[in-house]
């Protein structure tokens, strides 16, 4: 028998990291998703002991501080994308800039250094999974997907989807489709 | 219910018939016999009449001499007169042997007899009287009175006799009339009912026997038909008549086992003899599964007929129960020698066909495969001395290496089509219905950059649901929307319309040898260069050309393939263009409505 | 970034390590020259699994296609992320490997500038998948 799985990786992030830091008996606010604040010190010692202990689950901690801001910047993305905050319909650099208090510029080139991918293009990638996502989970068509994520057409989404996955999306539910039967066998 | 089939009627009128005119001769027989007694007892009355009427005048003749005594004494009048006595005797016996059944008739006989008696009595008297006296004395005239008194009285019994007589006659004759009355008619009837049922009958055995008559025709003409059926058919018939065991194998069968018709004892044993030893065993097992069953299904073997040529027969039976006394099989035997050869033949020629595309694309796949990588390797490498090393090469081997370069980029789109060419030949593709403008869609998405970089407008009707192979039918609207856009006038944006419409087969020329009665009508009419109508034809042609390979890139496969494709789909291609005012390209799909 | 290629061309091989030398990602390139010898080193436990692993579909001894479907198969390999890394681009092929399992599939492109741009799309792009936490599930990518 096969069963399958969806995961809300927010909360099972967040589950892991509170048992791990009562572990430690770290006191703590989480200020954001992926950042705490430790209310007292706690020595280097302590902390690799935490790094190696929550890496077990594939979470680190996040030493330098531009990679810290691109989990920032990419944190608002995903957001953005999700939970659909983009219905004020303003620009992405204006929305991270206001979000992160630093200028677009600033946070784009920090964002490609790192990451060797542009801002725009790491939208893109979200949506493009946030639609695959929908195509997969939920069913949707197409068209209700587009009004979802406000593109301005149908056609623009799926050309989006082309050009980021080289695959369409009917050829994309199709090879999921098939996926699962062969599966199923 | 009980049946009365026509030949049961049949018996059952005759009988009727038959009865009834035995009735008719038993009535008329036993009236014949009444008529006869009535006609006896007429005679009866007569001669009883006669005889009274003689008895009355031999009385006379007796009174007439007794009177002449009386008057001359002479004895000659004596004579007479006892003549008349023994006449009237044998009268009153006569009489008396004629009248036996009537009671009143007698009484009125034995008064008559009495009363002659007493007249002869007073006759004696008076003669008595008259020979002792010669003269007529007181006492001879109160005897002739008295006689004469008993001589009416005799007549008045006559008269009484004779009126009872013909009383009895008449009630006899009315008893006879009445019996008789309505029996002529009665018979009379019958017989006429009689006569109709017999013509009816007649009339019906007429109809019968023309019937049968006819279907003895028929069969006749059946039968030459069946003969002349097996001879062309190359096939026999048999028949096994199950009760006796007994064959009948028709003259054609003798022929397929290469014999003269009836040139032996039909049965099963002298079959065998002509049948193929190594088809001998199953046959026998397949005949005796027959006799279990009394069936036969297909079965086939093969014969060796005696000039020595084998032949493949298949035969079957079926037994027949109805209209039959007995049941019996009946089977054909036919000769498949030429099915099966044929069959043969077209089964190698499929299997060399087969063969031969199979590596005919086998080929065309390897081929353009593999030409592929040596090929990009050119490329790659070219591209490599190009970056690394492009500021130290000459200006002359620059332009070598950027001749290089377009001649492996076109052997490279050659390879591309002839593969692409070579895929749209496979046939076991799956027909889906599919949305063709979805199709379309995607193409254009495919073509996107070039629509966009040259500023084509597309436009286009609703076009129709299609049982296709999507990516071929895709690889279509590609293939010609390029073509549209490659072919554009400089300097003006293209303008490609796609319509759309159904049209009956029998109205459009280029279609009319389909076997499909409706097809759609897809145009894609541009704006480009055109071309003669002259070469509207050639240009589905592979590798034709109507350019200069440096004037316009192309292969010469994009068009060949749409024909492929849309022939692929059962449909028809075809072009229609004017040199500087642009291309209509249309293409007809049939559909069943 | 770990990456492996299997493929038994020797040329290619050369043009995929040289790209990756002149890429700006860190990398550690290993090939092998079949299916064979690819699933021999895969399959030793204490051997070092890769980030990326490239498939050559046309290979000798053991294709690529054979080479996907063991890896799926095993509860180990099972969830490398692997590429199709091949001369053909018939949709067959492509959608056939899609569902057997792959990732990515790439058509070995004729000029080395674009295979170096398609090869750094193909590593950003699982990096992305790697650290933003995507679903592996939904990773498909054709170039």
């Amino acid at each position: 028998m096969k069963l399958f799985l969806k995961f809300d990786y927010t909360t099972v992030c967040n589950r892991v990291i509170e048992e791990q830091l009562k572990m430690f008996n770290f006191k703590y606010q989480q200020t954001a998703f992926g950042e705490i604040e430790l209310l007292e010190k706690v020595t280097s010692k302590q902390l690799q002991e935490f790094n190696s202990s929550i890496e077990n689950y594939g979470i680190s901690l996040i030493e330098d501080s531009k990679k810290i801001m691109v989990q920032k910047i990419k944190d608002v993305i995903r957001d953005m994308v999700l939970n659909k905050e983009n219905d004020v319909i303003v620009k992405t650099s204006v929305f991270l800039s206001e979000k992160l208090n630093h200028n677009y510029s600033y946070l784009s080139n920090l964002f490609s250094e790192v990451t060797y991918t542009s801002i725009e293009n790491y939208v893109i990638l979200q949506k493009i999974e946030y639609t695959k996502t929908l195509l997969v989970k939920q069913d949707l068509s197409l068209t209700e997907i587009a009004y979802k994520l406000n593109y301005s057409s149908v056609a623009h989404l799926s050309k989006q989807f082309k050009n980021t996955t080289g695959i369409t999306p009917s050829a994309f539910q199709r090879i999921v489709a098939k996926r699962k039967e062969s599966h199923l066998q | 219910m009980i049946r009365i089939t026509p030949s049961k009627l049949l018996k059952i009128v005759f009988g009727v018939g038959l009865f009834v005119i035995l009735c008719i001769g038993g009535f008329t027989y036993k009236h014949i016999q009444e008529l006869s007694e009535s006609t006896e007892e007429v005679n009866d009355t007569q001669t009883l009449r006669t005889e009274l009427e003689h008895m009355v005048y031999n009385l006379k003749e007796a009174e007439v001499g007794h009177r002449g005594f009386l008057l001359t004494h002479d004895s000659l009048f004596l004579k007479p007169y006892h003549e008349s006595r023994l006449k009237i005797d044998q009268n009153l016996k006569r009489l008396d042997t004629l009248i036996v059944k009537d009671k009143a008739q007698r009484e009125n006989l034995n008064q008559l007899e009495q009363d002659i008696v007493k007249r002869f009595i007073i006759f004696n008297k008076s003669l008595n009287i008259a020979t002792d006296d010669e003269i007529l004395t007181k006492d001879i005239l109160l005897l002739l009175h008295e006689g004469k008194i008993k001589m009416s009285r005799i007549r008045n019994d006559i008269s009484v006799m004779l009126e009872l007589e013909n009383k009895l006659l008449h009630e006899q004759q009315k008893k006879n009339e009445e019996a008789i009355g309505i029996t002529p008619l009665f018979l009379y009837s019958i017989l006429i009912l009689t006569l109709l049922l017999l013509l009816l009958a007649y009339a019906k055995i007429n109809k019968d026997l023309m019937v049968l008559k006819k279907t003895n025709k028929d069969l006749k003409i059946f039968k030459t038909l069946t003969e002349q059926a097996e001879i062309v058919s190359k096939s026999g018939t048999w028949m096994w008549k199950i009760k006796d065991n007994t064959y009948h194998f028709s003259d054609n069968l003798y022929k397929l086992l290469g014999t003269e018709p009836q040139s032996f004892e039909p049965n099963l044993e002298s079959i065998f003899k002509y049948v193929h030893e190594d088809d001998a065993e199953d046959l026998r097992q397949e005949i005796s599964n027959m006799i279990k069953n009394e069936d036969l299904p297909f079965v086939t073997f093969r014969i060796v007929q005696p000039n020595g040529a084998t032949k493949h027969l298949k035969a079957h039976a079926k037994l027949i129960d109805i209209g039959f006394e007995e049941k019996q099989l009946l089977g054909v035997a036919v000769d498949v020698t030429d099915e099966f050869d044929s069959f043969n033949l077209i089964q190698e020629r499929n299997q060399e066909l087969e063969r031969n595309n199979k590596e005919l694309s086998d080929f065309n796949y390897v081929a353009s495969h593999d030409l592929q990588e040596p090929l990009r390797k050119i490329q790659t490498f070219i591209s490599r001395l190009e970056t690394n090393d492009g500021e130290q090469i000459s200006e002359k081997g620059q332009f070598y290496i950027s001749k290089i370069k377009s001649s492996s980029a076109r052997m490279r789109m050659l390879i591309e089509d002839l593969l692409q060419y070579s895929r749209t030949n496979n046939a076991d593709k799956d027909y889906v219905n599919t949305n063709i403008n979805m199709l379309l869609e995607h193409a254009k998405h495919e073509l996107s950059d070039s629509i966009e970089s040259k500023g084509a407008i597309i436009t286009n009707d609703n076009l129709p649901n299609l049982e296709v192979v999507a990516f071929q039918i895709q690889q279509l609207f590609i293939n010609l929307i390029s073509n549209s856009l490659k072919y554009s006038k400089e300097g003006i944006a293209p303008v490609i319309n796609i319509s759309h419409q159904e049209v009956r087969t029998n109205t459009v020329k280029d279609i009319e040898k389909s076997l499909f009665k409706y097809h759609h009508k897809i145009s894609f009419k541009d704006n480009g260069i055109g071309f003669e109508q002259v070469y509207a034809k050639n240009i589905f042609e592979l590798f034709n050309r109507l350019h200069g390979k440096t004037e316009y890139s192309g292969t010469g496969i994009g068009l060949a393939i749409c024909k492929k494709i849309v022939e692929n789909h059962n449909g028809v291609i075809v072009a229609e263009a004017e040199p500087n005012i642009g291309t209509t390209i249309t293409i007809y799909l049939p559909f069943l409505k | 970034m770990k990456i492996a290629l299997a493929d038994d061309d020797e040329d290619d091989r050369f043009f995929f390590t040289e790209a990756f030398d002149e890429l700006k990602v860190k990398s550690k390139v290993s090939t092998f020259k079949d299916g064979i010898e690819l699933m021999h080193y895969l399959e030793q436990a204490e051997n070092e699994l890769p980030d990326l692993l490239f498939l050559d579909l046309n290979m000798p001894k053991k294709s690529g296609i054979s080479c996907l479907q063991d890896i799926k198969a095993n509860s180990r390999l099972k969830d490398l992320v692997i590429a199709i890394y091949s001369t053909s681009s018939s949709e067959e092929d492509v959608e056939h490997t899609f569902v057997l399992g792959a990732n990515i599939y790439i058509k070995k492109p004729n000029d080395f500038e674009k295979l170096k741009k398609v090869l750094s799309e193909v590593v950003t792009t699982n990096w992305q998948y790697i650290t933003s936490g995507l679903n592996k599930d939904n990773f498909l990518l054709r170039l």
